[in-house]
């Protein structure tokens, strides 16, 4: 009796199930409505909008003309950093302390010879003068 | 000494002006190609061919026959493949405006502006009088989503480069996922530097 019962009860329930069903509807289109009601939101957040995927297409004009710009980029990085740190340029590899101890190389910072005597091989800054590392900002 | 000082100002004012920047206002529909990139003319191009493609196939006839009345489309996401940053809004606007005024397709609004607008609505809620408010769940659901993608391929050697895109829209019935129509536009360029 008790088994009938529940045959009739699940009949029941199948029927009013199937009534809220449209014509050809899985039975199971619930299961994917509530799936995606929860991610909504997210995956509805590129509508109406361009979504930029681009890629790096090779063209080698463009390649030359952007070496080129880096070439110069690097280039004035390098004088940059020349005249940051120009204290340097003045030594000559050589040790000079033996030679020129006159009074004006004896400051702390540049023991090297200032002086144009043939050892210095810096062509283009001068030896004398701002940011050079001399005598003439160091007293 | 006057005339001296007159001919210096005149030679200056010749070397300035040269330097000066020029604007000038041109034709939206003429805009000259400068260096080969995507612009307005590609732009206008992708949109009126597109237009003329969705408003013509049988997709429209075909639903406004089956179901009595002309089909709603809400807009979608396009995804830009292409080599270039395109924004798809510049011809996608034309299109949407070319719906409303022919009148043959109903438009609903999506995205960021559908945000703002239910936005408005919740605060219309406790902030308007009652006589005026608009009420939730009352928007008009959309029959087909319009979906699209652009692509390109360039093939360049030294100083010349052809650059091909491709512009698909896709128009999907939203409840059985049949895709109805497929519009596409492809534009070639030779570009020689």
């Amino acid at each position: 009796m008790r088994t009938i019962i529940t045959i009739l009860c699940l009949l029941f329930f199948v029927q009013i199930q199937a009534q809220n069903l449209a014509p050809d509807q899985n039975p199971s289109y619930l299961t994917s409505q509530n799936k995606y009601i929860l991610v909504e939101d997210s995956l509805q957040n590129t509508m109406n909008t361009t979504v930029q995927q681009t890629y790096k297409a090779f063209d080698w004009y463009q390649f030359k003309q952007e070496r080129k710009q880096n070439r110069i980029n690097t280039r004035q990085q390098i004088r940059i950093n020349r005249s940051m740190n120009s204290f340097d340029f003045n030594n000559n590899g050589w040790d000079n302390s033996g030679f020129n101890n006159n009074r004006w190389n004896n400051n702390r910072r540049n023991n090297n010879n200032n002086w144009n005597n043939g050892f210095n091989n810096n062509r283009f800054f001068s030896s004398i003068g701002f940011r050079s590392g001399n005598w003439f900002f160091w007293f | 000494m006057k005339r001296l000082l007159l001919l210096s100002i005149l030679f200056s004012i010749i070397i300035f002006s040269s330097c000066a920047r020029k604007v000038t206002r041109i034709d939206p529909a003429e805009t000259p190609d400068i260096n080969g990139s995507w612009n307005n003319n590609d732009s206008r191009l992708t949109a009126e061919e597109l237009t003329k493609q969705v408003l013509s196939e049988k997709w429209l006839s075909e639903y406004s026959s089956q179901k009595g009345k002309k089909p709603v489309v809400i807009v979608g996401m396009v995804t830009n493949k292409s080599h270039e940053h395109i924004e798809a809004e510049t011809f996608m606007k034309d299109l949407e405006r070319s719906f409303i005024t022919t009148g043959k397709v109903g438009l609903v609004q999506s995205g960021k502006k559908r945000e703002e607008m239910r936005a408005e609505k919740a605060d219309m809620q406790s902030n308007t009088s009652v006589s005026t408010m608009k009420k939730f769940g009352l928007e008009k659901g959309a029959d087909f989503i319009l979906q699209g993608s652009i692509n390109s391929i360039v093939d360049a050697f030294k100083r010349k480069k052809t650059v091909t895109y491709q512009i698909n829209l896709e128009l999907t019935n939203i409840e059985t996922n049949e895709v109805v129509w497929i519009g596409d536009k492809k534009i070639a360029k030779y570009v020689k530097n």
